[in-house]
């Protein structure tokens, strides 16, 4: 786990678990049973969630930035929405068209620069002729596309201006208004001239005159090829060379502004570059590597910048108030799980990116490494995360300077933004806010009653988890979502929610998740349910088939009832179970209903004098009046008016009247043996 | 052949060679007939199953169909594994037997779901009779068997010893017992073929034995030749019975055995009915009755609590006799209905034998059209009387009235009284004039339209206020009186006697229902409730009571509107209207299989009735013998006489598991005069909540308030230490 962590975030804090109940001088074995037992407890779910994490990142589900808690991450804002109007949309492709070129006059890469660092020589340690500061060229190299006749692709450089940066300063003496500073018309980017320029970059010069430093630093050339997909490439190229007579040091380095699909590159910060003597010879493209050798040793990457001789500089796009996307043409791609979008402004006080060169680092996460480069607020909160296991019994300690959910990397930018993603997003773990003095105290343990039964798709029980997110094509879930919009009342978000509950216990326990998150089965048959079925209610009928078909043998085993009897008895029951009567008042309705359902078949098989027994008697028991018994005879007479010439339509009517009494295939049976009587039931 | 030589050594010895044969015969018929029978059943079983797989198929076919329109991705298209090439390989030991490969294809592990015995749904309570005999022995397990030998036995000596099949080679039914007769006579019949002598013998006694015993029966003749198919006019042999007797000496003698298969046989006659049994009035045979005789099968098998023939629920319906109309119905049409209505017959008639007008005399007639027919009358006379009326004067003429009409005439004169034309359109065949001379033919025997009741005359409104103000002063009595058994509810017939102490109502402490054949104005009905909310609070007299709101007597609630919505103001008839809502079977999380709800609920809202047999106590205690040890009971307290067991039939909140910490409770209301057993809501319950209740007790709020609910429940408790134990709580 701890591991992971780290690898996770490249950044600040490198593995520093601290073992809380501080043995002094722990025993290897010791340490390593406690390490077991760290891992038994939290290496599952770490592997699960940073799993979800790679796979977020590839199709996400849902996007962080429109939960409510995450809501800062969402830049853009919905004002103009209400006064949105489709017309609105072509007028502002025209305008951007006719304003295009004034408004790219307008922007302009700032570059400005804070000094040029060469630790080999300490300036005050230097003759008093010394300069304080050194000459700096810088040059927009436009590579431009191949023509047939061109062996290499045509580059042209132009001269964006020179400057005298200082040497070394100090960077609390100096102010920051002096800062020689530089400016680039993003005109130049424009793709209108001769040449079709296939990427941009800008080539630092440095020169400086004085004593020849032979002691070189052969970096390795890291990245020559500019094609690289991969996010800030930039070239490393210091040379030294000598001109006649002089000893003039000339450093290199080359930025890349814009890739070869146009995409920018650098983007607003601070920036430490590398310089590379001129003269020495570059390693071959080939083997590049990302090591740094100092001496014929080998560096750490970052050793490189301590050692100097490195350009630091700002790098900021400016442009119209109005229109932040300062950036002319092209946008970062990898935006879409970061904040790289967010306003330049909050950008350009953000600390030093050192331009990480990691080695571990893999190509596929790109928008990770992306927000690591990007600079973010800077925030004095420390985090410990307490790892509780063993029956809580050991604990393990973790600090991190940021605000990056340490499983799935995410930056939340708030500390109750990301208590809420840990607890909401990162339910194995039970998660509870200790304020610390230097900032919040995470303990961190195992939910043992987190439901982890199931959560895949809910209809198939085959079928791995996750397939119900399957981006192979459309996927018929349970619709478990009637509401698509839903605004409760929230309370006001406060740190206090994450304080560990005393009575909580209960609440706790229950998950978060709620809805149908199972597969069900039909109660007859013990067969999965599908979706499609999930709306029918098998309890729905109030006359199961077996409970109509056992009205109708009940009454068929009366040995003293005459079939007519029997028959019209059989329809009245079916119809009262069908419809489920349960008031006196409303058997008069009842009695007219069934002449609806049931006319054309008592006519047809000649039950009307049995039907109007089946009224009197009714009405002998007060359920229906005097005139329910005249309307319904008089329907009765009119449907059998109207049946059509009866005989030969007899056998598909009697089809029809098959759902409606379904014991007429046992009535035919007349002189079946019954077994009760009448006078047996009621006595 | 030898016969002929030595006839009567051989005669006698043949006779008795014959009787020992044919003990023989009897027996190896019966086995053979047993065997029919038995493959006639498996047949109908391998039928009955076919036929419902195919119903099976039919339903996921259309399931299928629907599915297929939506255009999804199939779900295995996902699921296809990387094809791992393993081969399977089986060898055999035998060189002729070449080796087997097939590739190896992984099916996926799929969870089995938890055991379930069959049940059938249910949505109303559904009575049966106690069992006397054991149905099956359970097999619970070979251990237990083991274990526990003692349990199977006690567990039949509750049962007297029967058990169900349990057939000793005596056993024989009507139907086997008439098939073996007919194949063992067509058998000696063969055998006559050798022994005319003996059969011209036996042919001279039975003749003579039928002439003795059915002299007045002529019919009896066809009736045999049509069950013994070869031989004519010819009664089994004594012989046969004697066998049959001798093989099954429990059946009853000899003659009993003649008896019973004359009785058999004489059934199969077609359109036979027995005495009792009313002909059908609309079938060709139908006979001029009596109304009783008519109605009696309408009456006696009506329920006027279910509305239904014969019904599931209420072993005992009461017969309408003593009902009392309640609302005097507008019984005579107040004008003729044509110009050959009985009504200027009466007019007629009645002029010319009294000259003088008596307006007293037409007392079913209003005076408007009194008034009219005078004038017709007078028109007529002054013009000399028309040929129709006069006919109308004189002739009552011979109409033919069949026996369907008279009956349909007795049975309407009851109802309409004197309304004949109502009378008249009804039967449809017959004028009102016909209808009246029949009337008049037949004065003997018609009933006087009754007067009011006499017993209780009409309460004035004011008092009918107290006298609901005094019922809702009882109910709080009865809630503090706190008796603690509840009896089932059972309508009280006790004519002109008042509901005092001796009305079963009364002593069992029930209100009097709708159902009671007392006075509406009854001191124990219950006057249901006017209130104009949902009733769901303790204001409301009904839901105090425990009791649903009745659609016949709370007419201000609205539980006795929209019968098609489910939106009703009352919020107190759920049970009624089976408003319940979606359950969900799935796998508990618990243990077996749990319920969930489909969407969420509030508090106190209902979710389910507990539906299931209804059965004695005595047999429940039987009963729950044997799903003690199951250690799985759907038993639930109803009443002091009644249990509901959801075992076999139920519907699907029987699965709601149990616990200490439920989100529902159970109450048993009095629903239309029913104690049925309703489950609600404990506290707000979400979408996809599995469903548990506290099978130990109802909630003690409920205890102290209503008059008592007994409760016994047994089924899985998972406990805090994991074990499972079986409790059977009371109270």
């Amino acid at each position: 786990m701890s591991g992971a962590s780290c690898k996770a975030n490249g950044a600040v804090y490198p593995a520093s678990s601290v073992m809380m109940n501080s043995v002094k001088k722990p025993k290897m074995e010791q340490i390593q049973a406690d390490h077991e037992l760290f891992l038994q407890a939290f290496e599952k779910p770490t592997q699960i969630y940073r799993f979800l994490r790679t796979r977020n990142l590839i199709a996400p589900i849902f996007l962080h930035r429109t939960l409510t808690f995450m809501s800062h991450r969402n830049t853009r804002t919905n004002a103009k929405r209400k006064t949105f109007k489709v017309d609105d949309m072509l007028q502002r492709v025209e305008k951007m068209k006719g304003d295009q070129e004034s408004q790219s006059l307008s922007s302009h890469l700032q570059l400005t620069f804070t000094g040029f660092f060469h630790k080999d020589e300490k300036p005050s340690q230097n003759s008093e002729n010394e300069q304080n500061s050194v000459s700096l060229e810088v040059l927009l190299v436009k590579v431009c596309h191949k023509k047939r006749k061109d062996v290499s692709c045509p580059i042209k450089q132009v001269p964006t201006g020179k400057k005298q940066v200082p040497l070394n300063p100090d960077s609390n003496q100096t102010k920051p208004g002096s800062y020689p500073s530089l400016l680039v018309s993003s005109n130049e980017f424009e793709p209108s001239n001769s040449h079709m320029v296939k990427s941009y970059s800008l080539l630092f010069r440095v020169s400086r005159t004085g004593r020849r430093d032979t002691n070189g630093l052969v970096n390795g050339e890291a990245n020559e090829n500019i094609d690289v997909t991969e996010t800030p490439s930039r070239k490393k190229r210091s040379s030294s060379h000598r001109e006649d007579g002089e000893t003039t040091e000339t450093y290199v380095a080359q930025m890349t502004v814009f890739d070869k699909n146009r995409r920018l590159q650098l983007l607003d910060g601070e920036y430490e570059v590398s310089m590379q003597g001129m003269e020495d010879n570059p390693v071959s493209k080939k083997r590049a590597t990302w090591e740094t050798i100092l001496d014929g040793k080998r560096l750490p990457p970052f050793e490189t910048f301590s050692q100097g001789p490195t350009l630091q500089f700002t790098l900021r796009w400016t442009g119209d108030a109005s229109d932040k996307s300062t950036a002319p043409v092209a946008k970062p791609l990898a935006t879409r799980n970061s904040d790289s979008s967010s306003p330049m402004e909050t950008r350009t006080s953000t600390l030093r990116a050192a331009p990480v060169a990691v080695k571990d680092s893999v190509s596929t996460d790109v928008q990770m490494r992306r927000e690591q480069v990007l600079c973010e607020p800077r925030q004095k909160l420390r985090i410990f995360y307490q790892f509780l296991y063993n029956n809580n019994t050991r604990q393990q300690t973790e600090a991190r300077d940021d605000l990056h959910c340490p499983w799935c990397t995410l930056n939340c930018r708030k500390l109750y933004s990301l208590l809420k993603h840990l607890k909401l997003s990162h339910s194995r773990f039970i998660f509870n806010y200790v304020p610390h003095p230097k900032g919040a105290r995470i303990d961190v343990s195992i939910n043992e009653c987190y439901d982890g039964s199931y959560v895949g798709n809910p209809q198939d029980i085959h079928s791995q988890p996750g397939f119900a997110f399957s981006r192979n094509g459309p996927v018929k879930r349970t619709a478990v979502t009637h509401i698509l919009v839903c605004r409760p009342k929230r309370t006001k978000p406060s740190l206090s929610e994450f304080l560990e509950s005393e009575d909580g216990e209960l609440e706790q326990q229950r998950t978060y998740v709620s809805g149908h998150n199972r597969l069900y089965f039909h109660s007859d048959s013990c067969m999965p349910l599908r979706p499609q079925e999930m709306d029918i209610d098998s309890e729905d009928e109030r006359d199961p088939e077996w409970l109509r078909e056992k009205t109708a043998t009940q009454l068929e085993e009366f040995t003293d009832v005459n079939e007519g009897e029997k028959e019209v008895m059989k329809l009245w029951n079916l119809h009262v179970m069908k419809h489920g009567f349960i008031a006196d008042n409303q058997m008069n309705q009842a009695s007219m209903l069934f002449v609806e359902n049931c006319g054309a078949y008592i006519a047809r098989r000649n039950l009307c004098r049995n039907f109007l027994l089946h009224l009197v008697s009714m009405h002998d028991f007060n359920l229906v009046s005097v005139a329910t018994i005249d309307r319904a005879m008089v329907r009765l007479r009119q449907i059998q008016e109207e049946l059509p010439a009866a005989e030969e339509e007899q056998q598909d009517q009697t089809l029809t009247m098959g759902g409606a009494c379904n014991g007429t295939a046992v009535t035919s049976s007349g002189g079946k043996q019954g077994k009760r009587t009448k006078s047996g039931v009621t006595d | 052949m030898e016969g002929a030589s030595t006839p009567v050594p051989l005669h006698s010895q043949k006779k008795t060679m014959t009787a020992y044969e044919l003990r023989r015969r009897v027996k190896s018929e019966y086995m053979r007939l047993r065997q029919l029978k038995r493959f006639r059943r498996a047949d109908e079983v391998k039928s009955m199953f076919n036929t419902n797989r195919q119903k099976i198929m039919e339903r996921t076919d259309i399931l299928n169909q629907e599915w297929k329109t939506r255009r999804i991705q199939p779900i295995i298209s996902v699921l296809t594994l990387p094809v791992v090439c393993v081969q399977c390989t089986v060898d055999s030991g035998f060189s002729e037997f070449s080796k087997q490969v097939i590739p190896l294809k992984t099916l996926n592990a799929v969870a089995s779901v938890p055991v379930m015995y069959s049940w059938s749904p249910l949505q109303q309570n559904f009575m049966v009779e106690d069992e006397t005999v054991l149905h099956n022995i359970p097999y619970m397990g070979d251990e237990i068997l083991d274990q526990d030998g003692t349990f199977i036995e006690e567990l039949i000596k509750n049962y007297d010893g029967k058990v169900h099949g349990d057939r000793e080679c005596g056993f024989i039914n009507d139907e086997i017992f008439v098939e073996l007769v007919s194949a063992l006579t067509q058998y000696s019949d063969n055998e006559d073929d050798d022994e005319e002598e003996e059969q011209d013998f036996k042919v001279d006694k039975m003749e003579l034995c039928d002439g003795k015993e059915h002299p007045e029966d002529p019919r009896k003749d066809p009736l045999i030749s049509r069950t013994n198919n070869d031989s004519t006019k010819k009664f089994p042999s004594d012989k046969i019975f004697e066998a049959i007797s001798s093989m099954f000496p429990d059946k009853g003698s000899t003659e009993e055995l003649k008896e019973k298969y004359k009785e058999l046989t004489e059934q199969q006659l077609p359109g036979a009915l027995p005495p009792e049994c009313t002909p059908n009035i609309d079938g060709p045979n139908a006979r001029s009755v009596q109304r009783e005789q008519s109605l009696h099968s309408f009456h006696t098998l009506f329920c006027r609590r279910c509305f239904k023939y014969d019904c599931f629920l209420h072993p005992f319906h009461a017969t309408p006799n003593t009902y009392k109309r309640k609302n005097m119905e507008n019984l005579v049409d107040s004008k003729p209905c044509g110009i050959d209505c009985y009504m200027y017959l009466v007019q007629v008639s009645s002029h010319v034998t009294q000259p003088s007008f008596s307006f007293i005399q037409f007392h079913f007639l209003n005076f408007h059209s009194f008034v009219l027919v005078f004038i017709m009358f007078a028109e007529g006379n002054s013009r000399c009387q028309t040929p129709v009326k006069m006919k109308l004067t004189c002739d009552p003429e011979a109409v033919d009235w069949s026996g369907a009409e008279a009956s349909l005439f007795r049975v309407l004169i009851g109802t309409y009284y004197d309304n004949y034309c109502a009378i008249a359109r009804l039967i449809g065949t017959k004028t009102c004039r016909q209808v009246y001379e029949f009337r008049v033919k037949e004065s003997s025997i018609i009933a006087r339209a009754p007067a009011e009741d006499e017993d209780t005359p009409p309460r004035k409104k004011k008092r009918k206020h107290r006298l609901w103000a005094t019922h809702c002063r009882k109910i709080q009595l009865k809630k503090d009186g706190s008796s603690n058994h509840v009896y089932n509810y059972q309508p009280c017939d006790h004519p002109r006697q008042p509901c005092d102490s001796s009305c079963p109502c009364v002593t069992a402490q029930n209100f009097c229902e709708k159902f009671c054949q007392c006075s509406s104005e009854c001191q124990n009905r219950f006057p249901g409730c006017r209130c104009k909310a949902q009733c769901n609070t303790k204001q409301c007299p009904c839901y105090l009571a425990v009791r649903e709101c009745d659609p016949d007597l709370c007419l201000t609630c609205g539980a006795a509107e929209h019968w098609d919505s489910k939106n009703v103001s009352c919020k107190n008839c759920s049970i009624q209207r089976g408003a319940k809502k979606h359950l969900l079977l799935a796998p508990s999380d618990v243990a077996g299989w749990g319920i969930f709800i489909k969407e969420p609920v509030q508090k106190n809202e209902f979710i389910s009735e507990y539906c299931g047999e209804i059965i004695s106590q005595d047999e429940a205690d039987r009963r729950g013998k044997v799903y003690d040890k199951y250690m799985c009971s759907f038993l639930f307290n109803l009443n002091n006489d009644f249990v509901v067991d959801a075992t076999r039939k139920g519907n699907k909140i029987r699965f709601a598991n149990h616990s200490v910490n439920p989100n529902c409770y159970a109450k048993v209301m009095m629903v239309n005069g029913d104690h049925r057993i309703g489950i609600f809501a404990k506290r707000a319950i979400q979408t996809g909540e599995e469903l548990f209740f506290d099978y130990r007790s109802v909630t003690r709020e409920r205890l102290h308030n209503t008059r008592f609910i007994l409760f016994i429940h047994i089924k899985h408790i998972m406990h805090d230490t994991g074990r499972l134990q079986s409790h059977i709580l009371i109270g």
